[in-house]
């Protein structure tokens, strides 16, 4: 009786674990000179394992930094980048790098670590929007509220929530259609991030817990939207959201 | 040598007719008002008045002898017999044509004067009838072409023509007017003598005429409209009419059908038709006769439909969502001729979302409903790192494969829930797929070692891939594994392979391979970094454009694109059952294999007879080759052509026995008259009185001699002395 289970699992087609891994959503970590590094390190693989635990998506394990300026900038089609000190200017190799990322149609997070409980920009925020706008001139941000697809690639969000709730939206730079850069005024990757101890690092506020959840499920739409581009916009999907949508009760 | 008299060459005849009429004026005046008056000698001045005016006159006319050699030259008459095919369906004794031949000869012995030149029209341009030469059976009866074409020749026009037929004419139509009628003899300025061939009438039933509303689009409802006739007092008060797609990879499916209520001998039927497969595509609309039917031949139509696509719609089903499938989905998604109905799965049973299930946006993956109900309604599936099992698939997969059996197309994306992984070995899915996969219990299903895929020769020769080789030459991304393979099927290749992991059969294995599958066509990609010619270093190099180009191609062949074939197929002149046809192949100048025999297949559509194969000298540095087709019955069939081993490149086509021409097999010798009527010329029945006003022959002089009888002085003087005789008896008639 012991051994037949273990024969079927010798006979059986042995599954590719490593292959596959390099599509694994990968939270990769945009590292700009004179900044610091990510302002909470544990959050990328935190974000990772949430996703793998909640859906069907792969993630990388073990996340990844890039510099702006690394050739490999464009070895993937997702960057982040956080901080709570202002950003300095970006060099010409640096705005070279992130100009050939976006042509190629990669997206990058910019997450307000220093955001203050009214969801107010922080010096980093101000700044990381200033040097963004040295790299795409032509477009400026606009808010993305909860009809955009960021908020229902997966979890049905009604607003933006991180570390601060802060304002409802997000902001967006939009090119031919797609979301390319996302900014955050809520420190997204500091209610994810936890400590040596697996403690939560940071405590989330007004709401606490609960808003932590939703700060966690907010990263999870932002990585199926990296993964899913806006299938959730297909006109398939249409008639089911529009019915569930209406059955929830409003905020 | 002939002679005769004439005028002086130097009087226009207009003034010799002056001369003469002014002559017997004077003459008149003189006998009816001047005598009156005399008081003697009467005779006298009659005579001499007589000969004053005729002195006169000849001294204006000044007669000349002609001496000439002449020869009379029969007027050219045309006589236009019909060639088409309709001249072989039964007539009063005998095909038609027996008449026709007939009443040609008939002509021929009335006429001797006449220059008879015999020219038989249908398709365009007449061309002449030689003595005894078999007179061609064209699938068109253009009158009016034939007579546009005499017009505007550079040879001698004909001054009369004489038409033989059975007056079933494609132009002038049934409904044309008298002014077009007169129109028509216009475009030669001649009468046009009309000869009918047949009274008969057949005892017939027949698809007269099936016209489109459109053009065809694959998915969209095509309205027919089927006019079917009955005549020869058949008892059909109503008819069944059936409009049926025939397919390679099975017996005819039924379309549409009808009850077409016949009233005096006519009806019409509106019938839909959705055809989902573009390309070239056979359909069949057929009547079912009464009994006593003469004509089966004409009981179904087979149209041949270019079937176009207004947009691709394709199924992308993805088993979980990486950079793989967002690469695809974009591409697709970019893609303005492209309709893409997708479904990822996005949740597994073992995930835990932490939510309650009106918190997520995830819907219900309606696999039955996709693969049951809207299957045939895709172009084309792409499963991509979808794992078949768990989400119901397999009890579908005998659908899918036959779905691709009957042109649809396939494409599989590598992925570790994907090819032996995802449980598709020894299911019928993996019959449509063109690598083989390996089913035995341990078989390995993935490669992961690094790898950078290695271009064939096919794949170096194959169209679809000439777009990112244009792009990045034959430099591909390293690839992260890819799952394991077996040895291409016949009628596949491959295009790319793993450059050290072999097949069972010693081969390199396939990472891109394709294939033919019945009437359809599949892909197999085993790999899940595609999306690496987009967000890699030779992505930046190419700005990304590597991806799209790949899938462009692929996509592209899956759906027969022409850019992307192997090689171009034509059916020269169209089809006659019976008569053997020419199909035209066009190759491109380089190949896989440039030695390799180039072979036409020939498959009936509509019945299970073996196919036929001819084997073509290849054209040295491409171009074009024409095959020789046996004759072939009557039906529908499919060419495919096949360089090496490679796929094919297909074209359907019907052969019918009498087409259009056979569609009415009525004749109609009214069109015939009011032809004749409205160029004020003769209509006769063949086997009647012949005869036909033909204009007269022309004379021709040689060798002219020109001798005046007198000088011209000699005249003047004559009638001055003739007039002075005439004075002198007046004035002794008392006359002034």
């Amino acid at each position: 009786m012991v051994v037949a289970p273990a024969l079927l699992v010798l006979t059986a087609p042995r599954p590719a674990r490593a292959f596959g891994d390099v599509g694994a959503f990968d939270p990769r970590a945009l590292v700009v000179s004179g900044a610091e590094g990510p302002a909470h390190p544990s959050a990328p693989s935190r974000w990772s394992w949430e996703l793998i635990q909640r859906t069907s998506a792969p993630a990388r394990a073990k996340p990844s930094s890039v510099r702006a300026d690394d050739p490999h900038i464009v070895d993937g089609p997702f960057l982040f980048l956080s901080g709570t000190r202002p950003l300095p200017a970006l060099s010409a190799a640096e705005i070279a790098g992130l100009r050939r990322y976006f042509a190629l149609g990669g997206l990058l997070l910019v997450d307000d670590s220093a955001v203050d409980a009214g969801g107010q920009p922080s010096e980093f925020g101000k700044s990381a929007r200033r040097e963004i706008a040295r790299v795409l001139p032509d477009q400026s941000p606009i808010p993305l509220g909860p009809e955009h697809v960021l908020f229902r690639t997966f979890y049905l969000l009604k607003r933006a929530e991180g570390r601060v709730a802060g304002p409802k939206t997000l902001e967006a730079i939009v090119r031919s259609g797609s979301a390319q850069v996302v900014f955050t005024n809520h420190d997204v990757t500091g209610a994810l991030a936890r400590g040596v101890t697996g403690a939560w690092e940071l405590p989330v506020t007004p709401g606490g817990d609960v808003q932590r959840e939703r700060a966690i499920r907010l990263a999870v739409n932002i990585a199926m939207y990296v993964l899913c581009s806006n299938y959730k916009d297909d006109q398939v999907h249409a008639p089911f959201l529009m019915r569930r949508r209406a059955l929830s009760p409003r905020p | 040598m002939h002679s005769r008299l004439a005028s002086s060459g130097d009087l226009p005849p207009w003034a010799a007719v002056l001369a003469c009429v002014l002559a017997l004026v004077s003459l008149g005046v003189l006998l009816a008002l001047e005598l009156r008056r005399r008081e003697r000698g009467g005779p006298s001045i009659v005579a001499t008045g007589v000969v004053a005016v005729a002195a006169l006159v000849l001294a204006v006319l000044r007669p000349v002898r002609v001496a000439a050699r002449e020869s009379v030259v029969g007027a050219k008459v045309v006589v236009l017999v019909d060639g088409s095919r309709s001249m072989d369906l039964p007539g009063d004794d005998g095909p038609r044509h027996v008449a026709r031949d007939r009443a040609a000869k008939e002509i021929a012995g009335l006429a001797k004067e006449a220059r008879l030149v015999t020219m038989s029209f249908g398709d365009g341009a007449p061309r002449v009838v030689s003595d005894g030469a078999p007179i061609g059976s064209d699938a068109r009866s253009d009158l009016a072409a034939a007579l546009r074409a005499l017009g505007t020749s550079a040879e001698e026009r004909p001054r009369a023509l004489v038409v033989i037929s059975d007056g079933r004419l494609d132009e002038p139509s049934a409904e044309a007017t008298e002014a077009a009628l007169r129109a028509l003899g216009e475009t030669l300025r001649v009468p046009i003598h009309t000869v009918a061939t047949t009274r008969r009438v057949l005892a017939d039933a027949s698809v007269r005429r099936v016209s489109t509303a459109g053009a065809a689009v694959a998915h969209v409802p095509l309205p027919l409209r089927v006019e079917i006739g009955c005549e020869g007092a058949l008892a059909c008060d109503s008819l069944t009419v059936t409009a049926r797609e025939l397919r390679e990879d099975g017996p005819p499916a039924v379309l549409a059908s009808g009850l077409a209520k016949v009233k005096d001998g006519r009806a019409v039927v509106d019938l839909s038709v959705t055809l989902d497969r573009a390309g070239t595509r056979i359909v069949e609309v057929a009547v079912t006769p009464p009994s006593g039917d003469e004509l089966p031949d004409n009981d179904r139509r087979l149209l041949t439909l270019n079937v176009a696509r207004e947009r691709v719609r394709i199924l992308h089903v993805a088993g979980r969502p990486t950079h793989d499938t967002r690469a695809l989905r974009q591409w697709l998604k970019s893609n303005a001729s492209a309709d893409i109905v997708a479904f990822f799965i996005l949740r597994t049973s073992s995930d835990n979302p932490n939510a309650r299930q009106e918190d997520l946006s995830l819907i219900p993956f309606p696999v039955d409903e996709l693969f049951t109900e809207h299957l045939p309604s895709f172009d084309a599936i792409v499963l991509q790192d979808f794992d078949a099992q768990p989400y119901g698939l397999e009890r579908h997969l005998p659908a899918v494969a036959r779905y691709v059996r009957s042109g649809g197309g396939l494409i599989m994306v590598g992925g570790p829930n994907s090819f032996v992984a995802g449980g598709y070995a020894d299911t019928p899915l993996a019959g449509v797929l063109p690598v083989a996969l390996d089913g035995t219990p341990g078989a390995t299903a993935a490669d992961v070692a690094p790898f950078v895929p290695s271009w064939t020769d096919d794949g170096r020769a194959a169209p679809l891939l000439e777009p990112l080789r244009s792009l990045a030459g034959e430099e591909l991304p390293p690839m992260p594994g890819a799952n394991v393979v077996g040895d291409v099927r016949e009628g596949a290749i491959a295009l790319w392979t793993h450059p050290q992991r072999k097949t069972k059969a010693g081969a390199p294995m396939p990472i891109l391979a394709i294939g033919d599958q019945g009437d359809g066509r599949s892909v197999a990609l085993a790999v899940d970094g595609g999306w690496l010619l987009e967000f890699s270093q030779l992505g930046a190099r190419t700005g990304g454009r590597g991806h799209g180009a790949l899938w462009d191609g692929l996509v592209g062949w899956l759906m027969r694109d022409p850019r992307f074939e192997p090689a171009q197929l034509e059916l020269v002149g169209g089809c006659v059952a019976d008569v053997p046809a020419r199909l035209r192949v066009r190759v491109p100048p380089s190949g896989a294999s440039p030695d390799a025999p180039l072979v036409v297949e020939l498959r009936r559509l509509d019945d299970d007879s073996p196919p036929a194969r001819v084997e073509l000298k290849r054209p040295t540095g491409g171009g074009v080759a024409e095959a020789k087709l046996p004759p072939l019955a009557a039906g529908g069939y499919t060419a495919r052509v096949r360089l090496g081993t490679g796929p094919t490149t297909r074209r359907d086509f019907a052969c019918e026995r009498g087409g259009d021409e056979w569609a009415d097999s009525r004749p109609d010798a009214e069109r015939l008259e009011r032809l004749a009527g409205a160029t004020r010329a003769t209509f006769r029945w063949a086997g009647g009185d012949m005869r036909v006003p033909l204009p007269p022959p022309t004379v021709v002089s040689a060798e002219r001699h020109v001798v005046p009888f007198a000088p011209s002085w000699v005249w003047t003087l004559a009638a001055a002395i003739a007039l002075g005789v005439h004075w002198v008896a007046r004035r002794r008639g008392g006359l002034s």
